[in-house]
Parts: C-alpha cells; structure tokens; sequence
C-alpha cells in the first residue's frame, strides 16, 4: 500500500484508497451475504421493501437474521425488538471503539453528522478500520471510514436486490461457498489484530461463545464478549508485566 | 405461519431498526465519557473483539439459512485452514483463498 505517498495524502485520497480496499474483496462477500439475508427474509414472507429497508435501516447481520427468522415464526413485536436489540448490542462497543480509532472528537462533528456516520458501521468496516489503523495517519481515518463503509453499503443493497429477485439463479452449492466468504474474511482480519490482548480476546471470545449457546442462546454473545474481553485484558497485562520483569 | 398486517409488518421493520439503533446511539454518546489510551477503552476493545469472534462463530457452528446446509466440520475445516495460511503467510485474500478452497473442497469430496 502506497505508505511512502503518506506525507501527500489528502482526505479525497484516502477515500479514494479505501473505496479499492473495500473492492478488492470485503464488498463483494457482503454483497453476497446480504444476497443471502434477502433469500431468508423472501422465505420468512418479506415484500422486497420489507427487505431492503431492513438491510439499510439496521445494517447489522445478527440483527437482521434475528428479525427474520422471528418474523417467520409470527413472534410478537416485544420479541422481536428485544431479540434484534440484544444481537446487535456489540454495535455498542463496536461504535466506541471506531470513535476512538478515527479520533472522532478531533474532528468536532455536529451530533447529526455523528449519527449518520456511525449508522453505516458494520463488523467489516469497524475490522478495516483496526487495519487501516496501523497502516496510515489517524486525522484521515474518518475518510477512510466514509469511503469503505459507504462503498459497503452501495454493494449490501445490491445484494439485497440480487439475493431477493434472484434466489434461483445460482446454484445452492455455490451460494453457500459465496455466503462462507464474509465470516471467514472478518475472522482472518481480527486474528491478525495489532494488540496483543485483542488477538486473546478473539481466541477466547470464540471458544466461548458457541459453548455458551446451548444454554444462553441470544445473551452467549454479550457473555462471551464480557467474559472473554476481561480475560483478554487481564491475562494481556499480566503477560507484559512478566514480560517486563523478566527483562530487567 | 402467523399473518402481519401490512402496518404490524412495518412496525416491526421500525422496531427492529430502533434496537439497532439505540446502541449506535449510546455508543456516541459513550464515547465522550471515556479516555482515549484508558484502561477502559482497552477493555471497550477486548470486548468488541470477543464479541465480534463470538457472533461469527456463532454463524459458522450453528448457522441459519443457506450454509445450514453445509457441515459443520466443512466450515470449521475452511474456517482452520483460512487462520492457518493466515498465520504463515499474513496475506489476506491468499489466506481467504486457501479458506474458502478448503471448504468447498470439503463439501464435494467428504
């Protein structure tokens, strides 16, 4: 990546930049996987505005998941706003974090522009953005943002047309191997992370949580989170504590 | 299958973009509250991560809709050979690549 052109970057630049970030692979996955939330939410009885309101409007896979499936099932609506508000509760922390990561505050944004820019946040592009983190200088990190996440977006409602008018046109096999891109993508770029207690935390974060499901279904995220985050941080310090020792 | 009215429909839309919605919110108004390079802002990130690992597993052990379909050990085996070019070679589609081979691989010949 073009780190030597660093010094004459300018934020057009760097939206331009993350715009190829985001197509070299990370639309296109979460085009096909909003493809494949578009032929769950057809099955669960959707009208295609349904559909494509729910992907612009929520814009978090759990949730959106979560909402269909209940809605299949004629859950009430208090079901369906609490489930679809504990899948997406991570957008919490999710969004401190990018806030913190793009120096938001730097920035001094009225609360209306912060709202809309924080709406277009997604697991990808909050996993990006940790990468472009390391990659170039924090005051243009916002428009990196803005680039990533809007081309993002464009392509998650494409997905959602596709995946809505046309579940038939590719074969089952194939759409499963398309929809088995996004997950994997976002696992591989947090497992590189830079911190080292975050690198943890995905480790214990993902051992977790699939053993807490059985028993806590929906709240195995938010437990696995909390459980598996203190850990992370706890054993990170007391490894570089040691490690600290160990050098003098 | 329980029918929704055309507005009950609508309304759940609402709703569900609402509980989305209110976190981002908070998540904003948060922010402010807490120092940048704190101790809590590094718990903040742990979090985020274990729960960003932990809904994703969720998705490949115990998936819904089309990838149900798949097996289990097709998407962990995927999943296992995706993390392990990962940690060789740091090259991200490559390692994507070697993934998602694996598992389609896995599919048709298992």
């Amino acid at each position: 990546m073009p780190v030597s052109e660093t010094g004459t970057l300018t934020a057009n630049k760097m939206r331009r930049i993350a715009v190829v970030d985001a197509l070299r692979a990370p639309a296109l996955a979460l085009g096909a996987t909003m493809a494949g939330f578009a032929a769950i939410a057809r099955e669960a009885g959707f009208d295609f505005w349904m559909a494509i309101s729910t992907s612009a409007l929520v814009w978090g896979m759990p949730g959106q998941v979560a909402f269909a499936s209940l809605y299949s099932a004629g859950a009430s609506l208090l079901v369906i706003f609490v489930s679809v508000s504990l899948a997406n509760m991570r957008m919490l922390l999710m969004v401190v974090s990018a806030a913190d990561m793009m120096h938001l505050h730097m920035h001094k944004l009225p609360m209306w522009r912060r709202v809309i820019l924080m709406q277009f946040l997604a697991i990808t592009s909050w996993a990006h953005l940790a990468v472009a983190e390391t990659k170039y200088p924090r005051h243009l990190l916002l428009s990196y943002f803005q680039g990533f996440s809007l081309t993002l977006f464009l392509f998650g409602m494409l997905g959602t047309v596709f995946g809505y008018f046309l579940p038939d046109m590719l074969q089952p096999d194939l759409l499963q191997i398309i929809i088995f891109i996004t997950p994997i993508y976002i696992f591989l770029l947090i497992v590189t992370a830079r911190q080292k207690a975050n690198r943890l935390a995905v480790a214990i974060g993902s051992i977790l949580c699939p053993l807490f499901y059985p028993m806590a279904g929906e709240w195995s995220v938010l437990l696995a989170g909390f459980v598996g985050g203190t850990l992370a941080l706890g054993c990170g310090r007391i490894i570089a504590r040691w490690n600290l020792s160990e050098r003098r | 299958m329980h029918d929704f009215g055309f507005w009950h429909s609508w309304l759940a839309v609402g709703l569900a973009t609402i509980g989305t919605f209110i976190w981002r919110f908070a998540g904003i108004l948060l922010v402010s509250k807490i120092p940048a390079q704190s101790s809590l802002m590094d718990w903040v990130n742990t979090m985020a991560y274990a729960m960003v690992a932990g809904v994703l597993m969720l998705v490949l052990v115990y998936p819904t809709g089309i990838l149900a379909a798949s097996g289990l050990d097709d998407r962990l085996l995927g999943l296992v050979t995706g993390i392990g070019a990962m940690l060789l070679t740091k090259r991200i589609i490559l390692s994507l690549l070697c993934g998602i081979l694996m598992f389609a691989a896995s599919l048709h010949l298992f």
